[in-house]
């Protein structure tokens, strides 16, 4: 038993796997379960993540349990790194159990080029990636976009973009949904949310979005990697990010109108942030719509930058290379979907967690079904990132979800108090690692020893059965904003 | 009194102390200013902000949110307060800044454990920001 004051009630369920009862609090309708090892758990015990997985378990429709993955910290509301599944038709949806960026995601392009045959030709890479992306302040660089052509965007997501001529079909076919979500409805996105995207297609953001170029180190399940295409030694780009200003103003605007709405169905509850309303009633339906046009602006985002990325590559390494570079799959991990769990219709939040569903799921692309989705989860900066592949354990004890990332383990007062950005750039660099940001006091807050091993997160979801090793890759450069 | 960013496991928590309820919407502009500031000196302009609403923690969010939404579209780095005044049903302010590259960190101001309230003779508010 970890001994901690936000602990005291977990009983461990297996190694892996810890659970809070229902019966720990007065007002929890589900009990609270928890992958983690007991190293894990001690850095989840540091800061209120427990005591909002607790307060998502108030939910009114909520099932099973609310569940906390291993890269699980502090968020606003719900916690990041939280699955938390409501039964439908009554059940809620709270679009801070989605957060304010919508399908922030990841995408993984594997290109026909190995490490080793880049050679010098590394820095010219990550600084034409950094020329051709659009990263940090401001809403310009992006593709331009009317009304009307950005509604499409909003209502097909990448498919949109393939009809322009920007990227390839293929890429689409290899994206979660498809690159769209059904229900979208461009109506239900405000004025302010639709002023807010125009431009800021095709750009990656702030905070702790990036580009980075990666060479897989590892392989370890040959045969899956196989599959997904990927072979040790071989370049890839990972790209982070979501639905940018966008759907930040989408959540905005909901929560505010959840709020306004809570006291007509009479839910009490722990923390406003958590504002909801039956997925059924005016006010769910108008947010699933609205959310579900800014999840498939984010499809775009991503699609469009990895048009961006082909450019830099055809630019420096040749437009063969830059045709063969492939998507490997794309992924959301904050997002709410409505799916069939356990013989019944739930709407699965996921915020900070990616689906990850097995071999045989029918939601795959034909390519993979015989393997399981390919699962992306980039390590903090430096560090190594993952490709996983989803497990059955993930429908028996996640509503098919697994982690999203290496989690916090500080805050970010103080990791900056630890080191500067310089500092830290001049640390990446050392490691050989090209370092693209403009802002050195965001770089400091994304610093390697401010997140949880991401080793220590992805051991324990394969453990628990959510989803397995296939690759690791490490950072060769990283663009940032 | 003024602000003070407070230890948060994933985003930023500014707490917030005024004499006055309208003190602490000015100190929330100082947080948000330091949080979005560049080290440019771009044309110094002013922007008006009018708001609507009664209950005035959630008037603080909204005031928060404007700023995030005046420095993606307009580009606008606040710096100082010039006028504020709460009403019965909401908030005009002019807040003096400059055009430049404001640091997009701050993605949104949310409603977590949101807190305006007196205590003796101040004025203590407490806002997460999305970061």
């Amino acid at each position: 038993m970890v001994a901690s004051s936000s602990t005291s009630e977990l009983d461990r369920l297996d190694e892996v796997l810890w659970q809070i009862p229902a019966a720990a609090r007065a007002d929890t309708r589900v009990p609270c379960r928890i992958f983690a090892d007991e190293t894990l758990l001690e850095a989840i015990a540091g800061d209120a993540s427990l005591e909002q997985l607790q307060n998502v378990a108030t939910l009114p429709g909520v099932v099973e349990a609310a569940i906390a993955m291993p890269d699980i910290h502090q968020g606003y509301g719900f916690p990041v790194g939280g699955v938390a599944a409501m039964e439908l038709p009554d059940g809620v949806v709270s679009p801070g159990g989605v957060g304010y960026d919508i399908n922030c995601g990841v995408r993984l392009l594997a290109l026909p080029l190995s490490a080793t045959e880049l050679g010098r030709r590394r820095q010219a890479l990550v600084h034409e990636i950094s020329r051709s992306v659009p990263a940090g302040a401001g809403r310009h660089g992006g593709l331009e976009l009317s009304r009307a052509e950005l509604d499409v965007v909003l209502r097909d997501g990448a498919r949109a973009l393939v009809a322009r001529g920007v990227g390839p079909e293929q890429d689409v076919e290899l994206t979660e949904s498809g690159g769209r979500l059904s229900g979208a409805a461009p109506g239900a996105v405000s004025e302010r949310a639709h002023a807010r995207g125009a431009g800021q297609l095709g750009t990656v953001g702030a905070g702790n979005h990036f580009v980075e170029l990666q060479r897989v180190e590892h392989v370890f399940d040959p045969s899956v990697a196989a599959v997904f295409g990927l072979v040790e030694g071989q370049l890839a780009v990972l790209i982070h990010t979501g639905s940018r200003g966008l759907g930040h103003q989408v959540c905005t605007d909901h929560v505010r109108a959840m709020d306004a709405a809570g006291e007509r169905y009479g839910f009490v509850l722990p923390d406003r942030q958590l504002a909801c309303a039956p997925a059924s009633s005016p006010e769910g339906r108008e947010y699933l719509g609205a959310m579900a046009a800014a999840a498939n602006f984010a499809f775009a985002n991503r699609h469009a930058i990895a048009d961006a990325v082909r450019r830099a590559i055809a630019a420096v390494l040749g437009n063969g290379v830059a045709s063969e570079t492939r998507q490997i799959y794309d992924v959301a991990h904050n997002i709410a979907k409505v799916e069939r769990h356990a013989g019944r219709e739930v709407l699965v939040h996921r915020k900070g967690a990616t689906r990850a569903f097995p071999a045989g799921s029918r939601d795959l692309p034909a390519g993979y079904r015989d393997v399981g989705q390919p699962v992306f989860i980039p390590g903090s900066m430096g560090t190594a990132s993952f490709v996983l592949v989803g497990e059955p354990g993930s429908l028996e004890r996640s509503f098919g979800s697994t982690c999203h990332g290496a989690g916090r383990a500080m805050s970010r007062t103080q990791a900056r108090k630890r080191i500067t950005g310089a500092e830290l750039r001049r640390q990446l660099e050392a490691q050989g690692i090209v370092v693209r940001c403009p802002s050195s006091k965001g770089l400091a807050e994304e610093a390697p020893f401010a997140y949880k091993d991401v080793e220590r997160v992805v051991e324990v979801v394969e453990r628990a059965g959510l989803a397995r090793r296939v690759a690791r890759l490490v950072p060769l450069g990283v663009v940032k904003g | 009194m003024g602000y003070q960013f407070e230890e948060h496991g994933g985003e930023v928590e500014i707490s917030l102390s005024a004499p006055s309820e309208a003190g602490v919407f000015v100190a929330a502009l100082e947080a948000f200013a330091a949080l979005a500031t560049d080290d440019e000196s771009g044309q110094h302009c002013v922007e008006e902000v009018a708001l609507v609403g009664s209950d005035r923690a959630l008037l603080l969010v909204d005031w928060l949110n404007e700023l995030v939404v005046l420095a993606e579209l307009r580009r606008f780095v606040p710096e100082q307060v010039e006028t504020l005044e709460l009403l019965d049903d909401g908030l005009r302010a002019i807040v003096q800044g400059h055009r430049g590259a404001p640091n997009p960190l701050v993605k949104a101001a949310t409603l977590s454990n949101l807190r305006l309230e007196r205590e003796g003779g101040t004025w203590h508010g407490r806002v997460v920001v999305d970061v």
